[in-house]
């Protein structure tokens, strides 16, 4: 990729949110452009080659999701990480349609949105299809839908591994519960149990159970994260 | 006085009018074709007869010439039978010969045909002044022959005809508009009375009813329509009312807690640490109200069915067995046994989505209810009248008169008041439910709570009910 790989662009007409998410990407290595409104933005995301995009759903002059479809008709593929108030699963499932990547639902805490930045900068980034992914001592075998750690197999269910491998896949990267509900489960909807807490939990006894060093970490507040030691 | 107003500007009486006008038309055209048909009858009737006198005439003058004729005409015309016929016959310069006209009528031209001729040419003083037909002929010898009958007793038929057309159609007129303005009467009184109903509704409340005359027509019908109509809205208005004092409560509470805190850190000296903890629980107590609000505008949106439209065909047994699988750990800490019976496909048309959230909703409470070391049974079966997913738990249950209030927003039992949880939880599910068609029945498992959530017929019907071999087995949870 280009210099710019770690440009991201706002496009948020809220002021202090359009500030808050600044410095919150700013502080997280991003280099940020700010857009108050449709117009500004898709003309900055047309001009320049940004790694990640966040779009408020609704803005003045052009409607965010309105940009994102003008873009991808231009073949602009830049991942956009869609920031509405309106919550429904209708809704994002227009916003995803029209060619977002990823959404979250206003009021969102910034580390589950530095997250999903996170997690769309990767993909944005050199595509490389490895499908053995190690992480400290744990080797998780994409193709074989294996895990072992130190040699070890660990004897994991499907749907466990589903989760082991979407953690290997963001590692170093937090995962929220939302995250994990959409990618491992296919579900739409923000858990209001901890279940997802207590099933990560089943899935950090087996990895880490007996080792030396923990690798699945909770992030509180936020959700997980699976990262081998400095 | 606005009824008479009404009256004239409704639209039932502009139809009637138009009823009438078109009808009128129909009926007019029906007896004029009658009139014109019978008259013309009537008339080659009469011209038949004529033509059948002339042709006596015509033999008498082959047999007998002129005096044969002459004689002839002068026997009918004192012949009663003949009383209404007149002959005259002129010689080649038109001057009178025989008959009971006067003179050769001055507007006939002097060759054969048809002709209607005037009465003033009768030859006696006391004849009627009537019409006549008449038919005229030259003969071999020169003479003209005038031959007719008086057609006044047709003429009159005629005319009682058009006075009697006339009559009727002005007497069907008046007849069809009483008929209109009180057909236009009653439903604009019946309107009348809905209207002012509807205007004391927005004046002073839900508390008006449109009143029944009890006559069962269609008019009542629509009133009850609208009264039940009403009431639903009554009921929705309450709830909303309920939803909102509890909104508020449950907001107030959070809030308070929040405004001590900040005031707190205000006035008082705290060191970073008391900050840092501060804010943090500020965050959770404001995540708290955040996710009871989601909760609340989710089941707005689910009863407001506008997700009807993400419908498909979904595997029952396929979500329970994922909620299942994914409350298997927490169960496992509570030391709680799943057990499954959900062997074969069973189709509902439905959200994926929402019937994983109401299912995980139905479990997550068996389980936290169903007391340690409990039992949570859940099965999914296809009945006769559909499919059915039941989930008993070994817990304390839920008093019979409280089952039909725990489905409220907000409604939490006195035992688990503080418990974590918002009260939502079932509520969501019966919005679920009732997006679905689905009802649902609580029952006593004695002890524990069984609900059930009963899903209409799939359309296109339900598969064959002679596989419905269920394959139970239990997801075993080792006790720690």
């Amino acid at each position: 990729m280009s210099g710019h790989a770690r440009h991201v662009l706002v496009i948020e007409d809220d002021a202090e949110t359009a500030d808050q998410l600044a410095d919150c990407l700013k502080s997280n290595g991003y280099e940020v452009d700010l857009a108050a409104d449709g117009e500004d933005g898709l003309r900055r995301a047309l001009a320049a080659d940004y790694v990640v995009m966040t779009v408020d759903r609704m803005l003045p002059r052009i409607d965010g999701i309105e940009i994102i479809r003008r873009l991808r008709e231009e073949g602009i593929l830049t991942p956009a990480l869609i920031l509405s108030a309106l919550g429904e699963v209708d809704d994002r499932v227009r916003g995803l349609r029209a060619g977002g990547d990823d959404y979250l639902v206003k009021p969102f805490a910034f580390r589950e949105m530095l997250a999903r930045v996170d997690a769309l900068a990767r993909r944005s980034g050199t595509v490389v299809k490895e499908t053995m992914l190690r992480i400290g001592d744990l080797e998780v075998d994409l193709l074989a839908r294996i895990a072992r750690r130190g040699g070890r197999e660990i004897e994991l269910l499907p749907r466990e591994f589903r989760l082991l491998a979407y953690l290997a896949r963001n590692a170093g990267q937090v995962v929220s519960r939302t995250m994990l509900l959409q990618h491992v489960w296919d579900l739409h909807f923000d858990p209001t149990t901890n279940v997802i807490d207590v099933y990560v939990g089943r899935v950090r006894r087996k990895i880490d159970g007996g080792q030396d060093y923990p690798l699945i970490h909770t992030i509180r507040g936020v959700g997980f994260c699976l990262r081998a030691p400095d | 006085m606005l009824l008479t107003k009404t009256v004239w500007s409704s639209s039932t009486l502009k139809l009637a009018f138009i009823y009438v006008i078109a009808f009128c038309a129909a009926v007019f055209g029906l007896l004029g074709y009658v009139y014109w048909s019978t008259v013309t009858y009537l008339y080659e009737i009469s011209d038949r007869a004529v033509s059948a006198e002339r042709g006596v005439l015509a033999r008498a003058y082959e047999a007998g010439g002129r005096d044969s004729l002459v004689a002839l005409i002068d026997r009918r015309l004192t012949d009663p039978f003949f009383v209404d016929w007149f002959y005259l016959l002129v010689d080649p310069s038109f001057d009178y010969v025989a008959g009971n006209l006067k003179s050769w009528p001055a507007t006939l031209p002097g060759h054969n045909g048809w002709s209607a001729v005037a009465s003033l040419n009768w030859q006696s003083e006391a004849a009627k002044r009537s019409p006549l037909r008449a038919t005229y002929r030259i003969l071999p010898d020169g003479h003209h022959l005038l031959l007719g009958r008086d057609i006044k007793d047709l003429d009159r038929f005629g005319e009682n005809v058009t006075i009697g057309l006339g009559s009727a159609a002005v007497l069907f007129l008046i007849l069809a508009a009483a008929a209109g303005i009180s057909t236009s009467r009653r439903s604009v009184a019946r309107i009348e009375a809905i209207n002012a109903t509807s205007r004391k509704i927005m004046r002073s409340g839900l508390g008006e009813r449109i009143p029944l005359r009890g006559t069962g027509d269609e008019w009542d019908g629509l009133a009850e329509n609208l009264n039940s109509m009403l009431d639903r809205i009554g009921e929705l208005v309450e709830t909303n009312r309920q939803v909102s004092d509890n909104v508020a409560h449950d907001l107030r509470t959070p809030l308070t807690r929040m405004r001590g805190r900040l005031e707190r850190a205000c006035n008082q000296r705290l060191d970073l640490n008391d900050y840092r903890s501060l804010v943090n629980d500020t965050i959770s107590d404001l995540d708290e109200i955040l996710t009871t609000f989601s909760s609340l505008l989710r089941i707005s949106r689910i009863e407001a069915r506008d997700r009807t439209a993400a419908f498909c065909n979904t595997d029952l047994s396929e979500i329970v067995r994922e909620v299942v699988e994914l409350f298997e750990p927490a169960a496992e800490e509570k030391a709680v046994r799943l057990q499954l019976s959900a062997g074969e496909t069973v189709h509902v048309v439905g959200d994926r989505d929402l019937l994983f959230d109401a299912i995980s909703n139905l479990v997550d409470n068996a389980i936290k209810h169903g007391g340690d070391r409990g039992e949570v049974k859940i099965g999914v079966a296809r009945c006769a009248d559909g499919p059915v997913l039941s989930i008993s738990d070994r817990g304390p249950g839920i008093p019979t008169n409280e089952r039909h209030h725990v489905l409220r927003r907000f409604y939490r039992l006195e035992r688990s008041r503080n418990r974590p949880g918002n009260g939502l939880g079932l509520s969501l599910v019966a919005a679920v439910a009732n997006l679905h068609d689905a009802h649902i029945v609580m029952d006593d498992n004695s002890p524990g709570l069984r609900i059930e959530l009963h899903f209409p017929i799939p359309q296109g019907g339900m598969p064959s009910m002679s596989d419905q071999q269920e394959q139970a087995w239990a997801i075993g949870v080792d006790r720690p």
